[in-house]
């Protein structure tokens, strides 16, 4: 008897162990929360208030993102989190911005960020997946709200996951970008986030080549001498005759291109290459043949190093995000050249990315996140900051305009140049038009395939066909010729 | 009482324990399989703005679709099998036979060789490292900034070699990654395989007067046919799901003109992302299953046979 009841104590201990495991792999893949921990905790503190009258939020803010960039302003400008800075004599200071509006919003509240790269639309899928599991997660596993990027974000306006933000009591502001807005809408016009950033792009150029090039660092004047693609082919050349190299990566000005083209990529479910997208085909075709640029990618170790002091490369094109966020080589203590760079409008207006911040239908924290919305936008104190210690391009345009016209004002990454200055006027020529769904994987992968024919190793239609295979493969809706 | 003791049938426990294994199975395994076969032959899909088309039965679409040729008159299908399988040759055959020689030398009672179970440990070691922190590891020994080419440029003068746009560069680093995670553990198999020879055989053999390479061909190798057809049979199996260290290396791309694209990747590509091809996943992955078993029951049957053969030998002694 002693040995049946043992085993039926083993059979059954085996069972829920099996069982036990195989539950917990399906919630992980689901909805990934880092600190299981904390939510465990804080719903048994909440539980007896959830049963009160007075409607309390959730004490856990779970945020999707793909990158720390805002993770970083959020902790020091809206959670009110120290930090450290380090100072020119290399002693470290302890910093905490004061005005923070979260010291008063977020108390109580964890706040729980999800954080997944976008490389090859990782980020997009964790991303879904939460999102499709949302009515049925608990209120504290539920996403509140999430970042996108402008290669996807209309995905997720014109669907059901995001709210309409006028709905929790966010306004849009007279001195919200345009764009921005029009980014965030959705078919009907519904305004589903805001954006904390404006990203007109720039050309960033190294100013001691450009001296060596061109005979002057000076902005309005390297502006005058790369103002059209026919200039900038020009002075390609002429680098490449001094041993420098025009741009650091092939994909360098996909993106001025991009921005520019005349129709979206997918037109009535069929693949369309815009005329813009075949010349920049051709422009990347003549200089990897001519080594006016490297056959790395935007965001390729090779290019990197290429920001270095010693590096040979005169131009790179970017945001402001671009040159604070992702220039660490150039910024480098020992191998940088901090200060040797500058900003100019370049061949062709454009911008680049951009971070919106959409709210989650279903969110138990609303209040929070609409606090969070108005903070990152009309918030004079939070965009002021972002200005002088993050060298941000802020989505208001009052706060913008203010530093535009400070003659005191100026970057020291950029030898002391205004650079909001050049990013106000940049910002009123940014559109927001032929954008689809597909944008972001389409961008990424149509030089990596074309590179196989630049490089020569096979021909222009055979790399077609490969990026023709890869939309196939990836959108079964849409088709190729 | 009696009459039930009679009837104890200890057989039943053993079924009772398994049960649970059983059930985990077929409904974490088995059901997800026969699905994939059956999504296989419809038409089911998602979108980017989050609809699902389908399920709609085509039949055999899928599998017709998979073996159309493409504008240029390649079928895609034939040619990243030929990959898998190419990448998988050119990292086994290594792998075995280093293995082989490495067991031996490990076994050999002549050499006796000392601090055994450091040696063991320490080729085990890559295969205890997740293959995508080697993939990123050898990624970034030869990417254009790398260690491998500053020594190259130091040497040459020249332009770095890009081995990621080279597509037989591309093909052996692959392999080779492949062949350093597997070595240590096919060595562990073919010792233990080794070690389970009766050793009164080569003690025999030596006494005769055999050398040792006619010890190796005469007894060592037929005896240990059995757990070579083991390892080419597992090692077959793995090579062809062979994903993460080509994927990782190729940022997912394929390598140059899709040379380094294998079965698996494809299959990401299909069901991986950030949208779902059920229908077109399903009728890959019938295709790998397929393909899989076709290839191990030609292993079974080229090495297999031999093995039988040398056993019935032995059993008439």
């Amino acid at each position: 008897m002693k040995k049946r009841i043992l085993a039926a104590v083993l059979a059954t201990a085996s069972i829920l162990g099996t069982v036990a495991g195989c539950d917990s792999t399906n919630t992980s893949s689901t909805a990934p929360t880092e600190s299981k921990d904390n939510n465990s905790s804080t719903t048994e503190e909440s539980k007896p208030e959830d049963g009160g009258e007075t409607k309390e939020e959730g004490k856990v803010l779970n945020i999707y993102a793909w990158n720390e960039e805002f993770k970083g302003f959020f902790e020091k400008y809206y959670q009110g989190l120290e930090w450290e800075v380090e100072l020119e004599d290399g002693t470290k200071e302890k910093k905490k911005f004061d005005k923070a509006p979260g010291l008063e919003t977020l108390k109580g509240v964890t706040v729980n960020w999800i954080i997944n790269p976008s490389d090859g639309g990782v980020y997009q899928q964790k991303l879904d997946a939460a999102l499709q599991a949302q009515s049925g997660a608990a209120a504290d596993d539920k996403v509140d709200f999430f970042l996108a990027e402008a290669d996807y974000i209309l995905k997720y306006t014109n669907s059901d996951f995001t709210m309409d933000v006028s709905t929790i009591g966010v306004t849009t502001a007279d001195t919200q970008y345009n764009y921005t807005v029009q980014a965030a809408s959705d078919a009907d016009g519904k305004v589903k986030g805001v954006s904390f950033q404006c990203c007109p792009s720039a050309l960033i150029y190294r100013r001691s080549i450009a001296k060596d090039v061109l005979g002057t660092d000076d902005p309005a004047e390297v502006q005058k001498k790369l103002g059209t693609w026919a200039d900038f082919d020009a002075v390609a050349a002429q680098a490449k005759e001094k041993g420098y190299y025009m741009t650091a990566s092939y994909v360098e000005t996909f993106r001025t291109f991009s921005n520019n083209v005349s129709s979206a990529w997918v037109v009535n479910g069929e693949l369309n290459i815009d005329k813009a997208i075949e010349d920049w085909t051709t422009q990347a075709a003549t200089y990897l043949d001519k080594e006016y640029t490297l056959p790395d990618g935007v965001w390729g170790d090779q290019k990197n190093a290429q920001m270095f002091a010693e590096g040979k490369t005169m131009c790179f094109f970017g945001p402001a995000w671009y040159y604070n966020f992702c220039m660490g080589n150039a910024m480098d203590k020992e191998k940088g050249c901090y200060g040797d760079w500058a900003v100019t409008t370049g061949p062709q207006e454009h911008f680049w990315g951009g971070t919106w911040i959409l709210a989650a239908t279903g969110t138990d924290n609303p209040t929070i996140v609409a606090d969070i919305m108005k903070a990152f936008t009309v918030n004079e104190d939070v965009c002021s900051a972002l200005i002088e210690n993050e060298a941000q391009f802020t989505n208001n345009s009052k706060v913008n305009e203010k530093y535009a016209t400070d003659p005191k004002f100026g970057n020291a990454f950029l030898g002391g140049q205004n650079d909001v200055a050049l990013f106000v006027e940049l910002a009123k020529g940014i559109k927001f038009e032929h954008k689809t769904n597909y944008d972001q994987l389409l961008s990424e992968k149509y030089p990596e395939y074309m590179l196989d024919y630049f490089q020569k190793k096979i021909t222009k239609d055979e790399a077609l066909a490969n990026f023709y295979k890869f939309v196939n493969d990836t959108y079964a809706d849409v088709k190729t010729p | 009482m009696g009459k039930k003791h009679k009837s104890i049938s200890y057989a039943k426990w053993g079924y009772i324990f398994i049960i649970p294994f059983f059930v985990v199975y077929a409904v974490c395994t088995l059901v997800p399989l026969f699905s994939t076969f059956l999504y296989s032959f419809f038409d089911y899909y998602t979108t980017m703005d989050f609809r699902t088309i389908g399920p709609n039965f085509v039949g055999l679409q899928n599998y017709i679709d998979m073996f159309t040729p493409d504008r240029t008159g390649a079928i895609d299908l034939l040619n990243y099998t030929g990959n898998t399988l190419l990448m998988w040759v050119m990292g086994a055959v290594p792998q075995v036979l280093f293995a082989l020689v490495l067991a031996l030398i490990f076994t050999g009672i002549r050499l006796r060789i000392k601090g055994q179970g450091f040696f063991k440990t320490v080729i085990y070691m890559p295969n205890l490292i997740m293959a995508s922190a080697f993939s990123m590891l050898f990624f970034t020994l030869f990417s254009p900034v790398g260690p491998v080419n500053q020594v190259l440029t130091q040497i040459t003068g020249g332009d770095p070699f890009l081995f990621f746009s080279d597509i037989w560069a591309t093909r052996s680093i692959i392999a080779f990654i492949n062949f350093l995670m597997w070595f240590g553990n096919t060595t562990i198999l073919l010792m233990a395989g080794i070690m389970g020879i009766d050793q009164s055989l080569f003690e025999a053999s030596s006494i005769d007067g055999a050398t040792s390479k006619q010890t190796f061909f005469k007894i060592t190798l037929p005896l240990l046919i059995p757990i070579i057809v083991y390892v080419l049979v597992t090692a077959l199996i793995g090579g062809l799901q062979m994903y993460d260290v080509p994927q990782i290396m190729t940022n997912g791309k394929g390598g140059v003109d899709m040379t380094a694209q294998t079965l698996v990747m494809q299959l990401n590509r299909m069901i991986g992302g950030v949208t779902k091809n059920y229908g077109k996943a399903g009728a890959l992955s019938a295709y790998i299953f397929i393909v899989t078993g076709l290839l191990s029951i030609l292993v079974f049957k080229v090495t297999g046979n031999s093995s039988g053969k040398k056993k019935a030998k032995k059993g008439g002694k």
